[in-house]
């Protein structure tokens, strides 16, 4: 028995073994000529260069030293940039008109897809794209009728041409299809879009507009999207997959992974130059891209660390350093401090659904709002790295230049009810000093660098005052505790994204602990997504931590007409948008913003509008505004160079975005 | 006859569990406090903030009626045990729209089964073969260094291990890949080594997290059973140590062993959601898991209902056959 047992665990032993080392070499991709593993020689100087697997190419006996990538292109002619929202249910469903396509940030609108017009968030401001111009007003000052070209030379991926006829088609198209999330949208905007000509369009709209460009044009993305009439017209758009995507962008879906779409790979079309990336920018540099999904965070930066991708997209900053220890090639927007952007287009903070006691009184937000530590919150949400705005706008540079800054006399001058002065203009010095004793190097010195770095100012840390403010509206504090003018222990839930969204997620754990400080009773509640989007939709909230003031043009009538009450909803029906989910009305805001509808972006009255509303939301509070979004979007120099940076931008690092497309030119291998 | 009787109740027990579990499906997500069509409407306004109360009345009509999820709860409970029960259709996804639930279903049955089945089989032959020895044959060196090595697995909480195992294979030592890419879906070897290639450390996650139980427990019956009159009976025989162990002992400590196992195999239908999301190895949880968070009732109630059958049906199975492997019940 025991020789058995023995002959038994030897086996077992030895069949393990060999398992192992089965298991170490690599195989092939089945396009690809047989390859064995060596360790780069040309990678050596990075940190972990050693252990970067490269794969040798043998070619009817002949050695090249060709580097490739797991789904079969070389390494050096494939950029790979990390996808941002995960894997897709199916990944055949290409459709971006139902509800179900994989996620366009796969690839699909940076690369495949085209639109009129795309956001130029460096201007802040729409520019032709598929489209060759900017809408004329053909209804004479109406703003009812346009007329726009569209670019000559503009092929499909299969050839054909592209003309005014395929996007008077998708107009149609969407017009007779009840089914598509976009028909409602499009239809109340839309009455007829028809081609003149081969390039040329005119469209006819239900009511005068004077931002048709923000209306069809892209910011993140657009829901109009120009499809090839000769394929889809022989399809039933209801049902119809895409699942071969033909597009007019500079690149081809080649190959994807059909199973669970953990990554596409796009390759650039022959014909680039027939299309409007290679009409107004140029060759796109990379003859591969792979847009892949690495899985959880540190999977992603154990990827980069091994040169595994060359664009990491929103990662934390605590990722951030390892990452940029681990592979000095990486380079964030800032070479040092604070590294990450700043001028992503939402700010977050606390909104409160102003219908709910005692949230209804904008006292009791005011007291909130002095009861924030915000330096506190800013370091426990991302060690700092995060521009303040006091009012509802984003502190994304572009709109600091127009409000903030303008704004600073205003908000040092603000005073509440009491005649108490809340505005603290010292924020950006002493977040520096207080980020210098802790060692941190290479912060800004001159006052201007330092507002434009952590913004122009907050309010004040003032736990007097917010007690005070408290207790003049009947709430009353015993051992240390808040309690409500009807004598009940003060309990605020609070909404919090659960593992999405991370910076908001952080931002209201550091607020909960804040106002716990202060005496309040705080429950964080962290939902998924489905249900911390709906508790906001439907006002099933007391306070949350989300983002409704958006934007990125100097021409904010569009992100701030949630607070228009013409489209107030009461809690429990669905919101207008995001701030329609704060159930706030307010006259004079909502007249404000009547009148400037019919006003054109460039006119001067839209801007100082906009500030009129923006002080009147400071007044009322119904949302605290905080930080703009920090996004660590690090870019891998290895093998690719010409990313942007700090020092050399042209767009913004939104690599998720559609606008991408214009950036694939300015890649080229690294030397 | 009493055989008859017995399947007739086992039977009727069957049916109970599959309707009660399929009707509870199909509430349980029409109350969560999100709904698939204010969640699309939610999507959509944050990136079109323009649309009108109007526009947003008309998409909402739209959606209902797209997603099937108009009329009475009633009525939508009757549409539903109709497509369950006569067509086998649960509608389509609604986080991918129009693809069939059944479609999705499919395609991940055959990794999670393949998964799984071997890791779940895997840990349960190796579990009980280490249990048995270090029960019986408690005071030898192997038998303290095998269950030790399973005893110290045990506790560690899934994540960490599997973050382990993909730190050491696939970062420090990097002999896999830190996500599975299949070019094709071609059957060739080429594929199926690359399957193989890529399954190889889940696989082997499961495995040595799921062994440490079965040493547990196959070790505290055996030296239950070791205790046993019927042991002492067969050594003072003067049987073989051998003989004992598979005659007297195995088919002791394998039945219960069995009947977990059985209801083991019919959990795998439930996929490994952690796996899944760690390794990027597509499956059945991570199905679950999208049809929650997406709040798509279609490919929860698709998902939910076969995993409550496929686990109905291994009770029902372990019920059918534990009288012939166990005589006592037989007997009864």
């Amino acid at each position: 028995m025991k020789g058995k047992f023995k002959s038994i665990m030897a086996a077992g032993l030895a069949v393990a073994m060999a398992m192992t080392a089965a298991c170490g070499k690599d195989t092939a991709p089945p396009s690809q000529p047989e390859v064995s593993e060596t360790v780069s020689e040309a990678n050596a100087k990075t940190t972990n260069a050693e252990k970067t697997i490269v794969k040798e190419a043998k070619t009817d006996g002949d050695d090249a030293n060709v580097e490739m990538t797991d789904v079969g292109t070389p390494r050096n002619e494939t950029l790979i940039v990390d996808i941002l929202n995960g894997n897709s249910p199916d990944p055949m469903q290409m459709n971006p008109y139902l509800p179900g396509c994989v996620a366009l940030d796969s690839g699909l609108h940076q690369l495949v897809f085209v639109h009129l017009w795309e956001i130029n968030s460096v201007k802040g401001a729409q520019e032709p794209a598929l489209a060759a111009d900017m809408p004329e007003d053909i209804s004479g000052g109406k703003y009812t009728k346009f007329r726009f070209h569209i670019r000559e030379g503009v092929k499909w991926s299969d050839g054909v041409d592209l003309t005014a006829e395929d996007v008077e088609f998708t107009a149609d198209m969407i017009m007779n299809t009840p089914e598509f999330s976009y028909n409602a949208y499009f239809t109340s905007l839309v009455k007829s879009m028809k081609a003149v000509d081969k390039y040329t369009i005119e469209i006819e709209l239900n009511n005068p507009e004077t931002r048709l460009v923000d209306r069809l044009g892209a910011g993140y993305t657009s829901s109009f999207k120009v499809v090839p009439k000769h394929i889809w017209e022989k399809e039933d758009p209801k049902t119809f997959k895409n699942s071969d995507c033909i597009g007019a962008g500079p690149y081809v879906l080649t190959k994807r992974d059909e199973q669970q779409g953990n990554w596409y790979l796009f390759e650039k079309r022959d014909d680039w130059q027939n299309t409007d990336v290679g009409i107004k920018v140029g060759e796109p540099g990379p003859k591969y891209m792979l847009f892949k999904f690495f899985g959880t965070e540190e999977k992603r930066v154990m990827a980069a660390v091994n040169n595994e991708i060359d664009i990491l997209q929103d990662i934390s900053p605590e990722s951030w350093e390892i990452l940029r220890k681990k592979n000095e090639n990486f380079k964030a927007w800032y070479d040092e401090f604070p590294y990450a952007d700043m001028d992503d287009a939402c700010a977050r903070g606390i909104s409160f659904n102003c219908e709910k006691e005692p949230y209804n009184n904008e006292d009791v937000r005011w007291a909130l709002t002095l009861a924030t530590d915000i330096k506190a919150v800013s370091m426990a949400t991302f060690s700092g790295m995060l521009r303040v705005t006091p009012i509802s706008a984003p502190p994304v540079s572009v709109v600091q230049d127009t409000y903030q800054k303008p704004m600073l006399s205003w908000l040092k001058e603000f005073e509440l009810k009491d005649g108490y002065k809340p505005f603290d203009d010292t924020y950006a010095s002493s977040m520096v000093e207080m980020l210098k004793q802790q060692g941190i190097e290479g912060l800004p010195s001159d006052e201007e660098e330092m507002v434009n770095t952590f913004g122009v100012g907050w309010w004040k840390y003032d736990v007097e005052e917010a007690g005070k403010l408290l207790t003049d509206n009947g709430f009353t504090q015993k051992d240390g505790k808040w309690y409500l003018p009807d004598g009940t222990l003060w309990t605020i839930v609070l909404n919090a994204p659960a593992d999405f969204e991370i910076e908001s997620m952080r931002l209201a754990f550091a607020v909960a602990d804040s106002w716990k400080k202060f005496g309040i009773d705080v429950q964080v509640k962290q939902l998924d997504s489905a249900t911390f989007w709906n508790a906001e939709s439907t006002g099933d909230f007391e306070a949350g931590a989300y983002w409704p003031a958006c934007g990125n043009t100097p021409d904010m009538v569009e992100g701030l007409a949630g607070w228009n009450q013409k489209y107030y909803k009461p809690t429990g029906e669905i919101a207008f948008n995001n701030a329609g989910g704060c159930r706030y009305k307010n006259e004079e805001i909502s007249e404000i913003l009547d009148s400037l509808e019919s006003v054109p972006p460039s006119d001067p009255k839209v801007i100082e509008g906009a500030t009129d509303v923006y002080k009147l939301l400071v007044q009322g509070r119904p949302f605290i505004p905080m930080f703009g979004t920090s996004k660590f979007v690090p870019v891998n120099t290895t093998y690719w160079q010409g990313f942007q940076s700090s020092t050399n931008y042209f767009e913004g690092p939104w690599w998720w975005w559609s606008q991408f497309k214009y950036y694939t030119p300015h890649f080229q291998p690294a030397e | 006859m009493k055989f008859l009787k017995f399947l007739g109740t086992r039977i009727i027990t069957f049916v109970l569990v599959i309707m009660i579990g399929v009707t509870t499906i199909f509430f349980v997500p029409r109350f969560m406090p999100s709904d698939p069509v204010e969640n699309m409407i939610g999507q959509m306004i944050s990136k079109q903030s323009n649309m009108t109360p109007e526009a947003i009345q008309l998409y909402r009509e739209s959606l209902s009626d797209t997603f099937g999820l108009e009329g009475s709860l009633g009525e939508q409970y009757v549409g539903f045990l109709k497509k369950v029960f006569v067509t086998g259709d649960f509608g389509p996804s609604l986080a991918a729209y129009p693809t069939p639930v059944m479609d999705m279903v499919r395609r991940a049955v055959p990794w999670t089964l393949g998964l799984m089945l071997t890791s779940t089989l895997i840990s349960w032959l190796l579990g009980n073969f280490i249990g048995l020895l270090a029960g019986f044959r408690k005071n030898k060196w192997y038998a303290k260094i095998l269950e030790g090595m399973a005893v110290f697995l045990y506790p560690i909480p899934y994540y960490v291990f599997a973050l382990a195992l993909i730190m050491i294979f696939c970062y420090v030592i990097p002999v896999f890949p830190l996500s599975m890419t299949l070019d094709n879906m071609a059957f060739d070897w080429s594929t199926i080594s690359t399957i193989l290639k890529n399954s190889i450390l889940p696989a082997l996650s499961l495995i040595l997290v799921g062994l440490g139980w079965w040493v547990i427990s196959t070790k505290a019956l055996t030296t239950s059973v070791v205790e046993e009159d019927y042991v002492y009976y067969a050594k003072l025989k003067g049987l073989s140590q051998q003989r004992i162990m598979m005659r007297y002992i195995t088919p002791n400590v394998a039945l219960p062993q069995i009947t977990t196992l059985a209801l083991q195999i019919g959990g795998v239908f439930n996929g490994a959601l952690i796996t899944e999301i760690l390794f990027g190895y597509p499956g059945l949880g991570k199905l679950i898991y999208t049809g929650i968070v997406q709040a798509d009732y279609n490919l929860i109630m698709g998902t939910i209902t076969i995993s409550i059958v496929s686990i109905t049906i291994a009770t029902f199975v372990v019920d059918i056959i534990y009288p012939f492997l166990d005589p006592r019940i037989r007997n009864t």
